[in-house]
């Protein structure tokens, strides 16, 4: 075989699919085991996987903290919500179509304006942008129904070929929508692993690691920042496209600050240097949020313990931890 | 179908209150306590038809167990407690059913009520959800309820958008509070009938769906019943807000002669105390439709007297007073018991819900034997009456509970560490009189209204001269 100019991109896609295939097994398994109530909260966490890997392009890739990615997930939320109010197709595909668009220009937008500056003043604008937008969300009342959301019905899969509207139509939607959403969540994830390790991604974590280098070498650094706000910010839209459907209700709590605190949150859960990090964070932040809620009334509390803990204890996160441990353990039998 | 008339018909106040069937003094009810003791109290005349499992019957109360809400929310879930514990003493639920219960917390944001229904319903396996004290969350979980086949008893979030709108032909959930465009217009009533010479009028409400509404039908019917209001201010704080210090100073500075308020919770605990900071009650009359929804002695003696304040429209502790009505007296004092406080509006809700539930499944059961069917215990609730602390409760078909709206004025009595209704001037209107029909159109059905309430007011209220 002759060499193949790309092999280094295929062996690390190769890569990626060898580690993915039993993780990827067990969750089109996953409906047969459980009930659809864990299926509905592993979309859930499927989608917040998707969101922090958006936005970690930016802080693990691209040495950014973004405060203000709610705004793109709850911009993609609330485009799905106004085609459904002002357009009427009950269409998922119609949806993203129409939703990413948006999400992207948008991103591209403010990208522009963030981009200009680095560390806590990019941080601060970031911020400031998603609390206008939020205000916009609040105050608009008649528009879009102020702290009382925007009602998303369940939508049809698949052009109209997969429709629920049966008695048993919610058990439905969600198994089919957990597919629909694995599938997004692969192709986001091969995409993004793609561009992490294209010679983008390399130029972006050189400009992570030192700037003024970077800049030597020839490096437009304020375009690859914002090219990498872009794809950051878009990503981050799309969970929130994907959301919405799900949640069957979009309110100005997914714009509000907290809700990128709690995209960050996720992220740092994982481990923000490791690519499978930000996945990892998502869905386990998911289900900390939810038993959290479910179990204590003090479940800000907790989360905050667990957020301190996290720092103190386990700064790589997750699987910067795990790692961590595994290199260990293979050090310690050889 | 109802058409707009081309000109409005006018009638003078006194005749259209009276038309209103407005009675101060709470003496509506008088001669209608004649059955003693607390049939609530009482166990199922017959046994249970049939065989009826022993598991327990499982329950899902969302309410707000933390932050500004939670003045609403405590008595919500003592409420549902004592009604549990009652039932529980005579054998449960057809004497078998024992009801246990499993709590969430509404402060935790709309999106995560939505997810906890599903998890109550989905993983925790409720049998019914009840409670829910907010109008931005009704909406939400509502049609999360119908779509998971939720038999939901709502005890609050009472917005008129649910039914109208949101879940417009709901199977699985009803609403045990008046319906909320009720809550506006029995305050304008309270201001006409009070205070008919007020002409600047300013506003404060919760900038979400309750506040939204409040004002809206207020200013609806008091435009009927006051000619020549003009609004002067209008103030939107954030629910849950407790520095009013801004709206304040902006709606003593429009010198209104009224003050209308939906501010509720603990937002309208903090809202007055800084009021009177101000002398704002000195400077102007205050009508609230919800002040005095609290639990009671969240409400200080330092609260002013002669303020309108309402309570939801549903229920307040005091009122039907002495031994007019039995079932009130003896809830009260079993409350008191229990809890070593008084009860809400709330608390009333939250109890009835489970005896509502408690009459359809026997009745059911009757019907039927065994364990009724869900479907057949909706059958039953659909249409039922019955005798409540508050006075008559139906649930009308289309699953919106009716009682008699009542609200009244502050006054500090001796007899409570709280400033409490002046028993004197206790303001009851006949429900029918001030809520749309059943049947009327929805909004986006012949009409593009916010509610079919408003609809009702503007095509067949006369309007007031002179």
């Amino acid at each position: 075989m002759k060499p193949d100019p790309n092999a280094p991109r295929d062996h690390s896609l190769a890569r990626l699919a060898a580690a993915m295939a039993p993780v990827l097994l067990l969750l089109i398994l996953l409906p047969t085991f459980v009930e659809t109530y864990q299926i509905q909260l592993v979309t859930y966490g499927l989608i917040a996987a998707i969101a922090a890997l958006g936005f970690n392009l930016l802080l693990g890739y691209t040495g950014l903290l973004s405060f203000g990615h709610s705004a793109y997930f709850g911009l993609g939320a609330y485009t799905v919500a106004f085609v459904v109010q002002r357009l009427g197709p009950h269409s998922m595909e119609f949806y993203i179509l129409i939703g990413i668009p948006v999400v992207a220009i948008a991103s591209a937008l403010f990208g522009y304006v963030c981009v200009r500056h680095t560390r806590i003043f990019f941080g601060i604008l970031t911020l400031a942008i998603s609390q206008v937008v939020y205000s916009l969300a609040l105050k608009l009342y008649w528009v879009t129904g102020g702290s009382d959301g925007l009602r998303v019905p369940r939508p049809a899969l698949l052009l109209g070929l997969l429709n629920f509207s049966g008695p048993r139509g919610f058990q439905q939607f969600i198994t089919s929508y957990y597919y629909y959403v694995l599938a997004i969540f692969v192709v986001c994830v091969v995409l993004m692993w793609v561009v992490v390790h294209s010679p983008f991604g390399k130029a972006l974590q050189a400009i992570r690691d030192n700037e003024v280098r970077a800049r030597f070498l020839g490096l437009r650094i304020r375009r690859f920042r914002w090219i990498s706000f872009l794809v950051s910010g878009t990503l981050t839209g799309l969970a929130g496209i994907l959301w919405v459907p799900l949640n069957g209700l979009t309110t100005p709590d997914v714009l509000y600050w907290t809700f990128s605190g709690e995209i960050v949150f996720s992220a740092l859960l994982g481990g923000f240097r490791n690519f499978t990090g930000p996945i990892v964070g998502g869905i386990v932040f998911t289900y900390l949020k939810t038993y959290a809620v479910a179990t204590t009334e003090y479940w800000q509390l907790l989360l905050g313990v667990v957020l301190v803990t996290l720092v103190l204890v386990l700064p790589t996160g997750i699987v910067g931890g795990l790692s961590t441990l595994g290199l260990r353990l293979r050090k310690g039998r050889s | 179908m109802e058409k707009t008339p081309t000109v409005t018909p006018t009638v003078n106040r006194r005749a259209f209150l009276n038309t209103l069937g407005v009675t101060v003094g709470g003496t509506g009810l008088i001669g209608a306590g004649l059955v003693g003791g607390s049939q609530l109290l009482k166990a199922a005349q017959d046994p249970a038809k049939g065989r009826v499992p022993d598991t327990p019957f499982r329950t899902g109360h969302m309410t707000f167990l933390t932050g500004a809400g939670a003045v609403l929310g405590e008595p919500s879930i003592k409420g549902h407690t004592m009604a549990a514990e009652e039932i529980n003493a005579q054998g449960g639920l057809l004497g078998k059913r024992k009801i246990e219960t499993i709590t969430a917390d509404e402060a935790a944001g709309t999106d995560a009520c939505v997810k906890e229904v599903r998890r109550m319903k989905l993983d925790a396996k409720i049998d019914m959800f009840t409670g829910v004290i907010s109008s931005g969350t009704s909406p939400a979980v509502g049609p999360v309820a119908e779509e998971l086949g939720l038999l939901t008893i709502l005890t609050d979030g009472c917005t008129d958008f649910l039914f109208d709108k949101a879940i417009p032909n709901p199977k699985y959930v009803f609403r045990i509070t008046n319906i909320q465009s009720s809550d506006g217009i029995t305050a304008a009533i309270g201001v006409a009938q009070t205070w008919p010479h007020v002409r600047k009028i300013a506003h404060i409400h919760p900038d979400y769906a309750y506040g939204r509404n409040a004002s809206e039908h207020f200013t609806l019917a008091l435009e009927r019943l006051v000619p020549g209001t003009e609004v002067v201010s209008e103030s939107w704080p954030k629910l849950f807000t407790t520095d009013f210090a801004a709206h304040i100073t902006k709606i003593m500075s429009a010198q209104p002669d009224l003050l209308v308020a939906s501010v509720w919770g603990g937002d309208y605990v903090a809202f007055y105390k800084q009021a009177l900071r101000y002398g704002l009650f000195d400077k102007m009359k205050v009508a609230s439709t919800i002040a005095f929804g609290v639990a009671p002695h969240a409400i200080g003696k330092d609260h002013p007297e002669g303020v309108l304040a309402g309570v939801h429209s549903n229920y307040y502790f005091t009122y039907p007073g002495g031994d007019r009505w039995p079932l009130n007296k003896s809830f009260v004092q079993r409350y008191f018991k229990r809890w070593n406080e008084y009860p809400n509006f709330q608390s009333e809700g939250a109890y009835m819900a489970l005896y509502l539930l408690k009459s359809a499944i026997e009745r059911a059961n009757k019907l039927t034997g065994g364990w009724p069917e869900d479907e057949a215990i909706i059958s039953q609730l659909e249409g039922l009456g019955i005798d409540a602390p508050s006075g008559y409760l139906y649930m009308r078909p289309d699953h919106q509970a009716y009682k008699d709206a009542v609200t009244g004025f502050s006054k500090n009595l001796p007899d409570y560490e709280f400033a409490s209704w002046d028993p004197a001037r206790i303001i009851t209107i006949p429900i029918r009189n001030i809520t749309a029909p059943l049947g009327w159109p929805k909004p986006g059905t012949t009409h593009n209204e916010s509610t079919a309430a408003a609809n009702w007011i503007k095509t067949t209220w006369p309007k007031v001269v002179g």
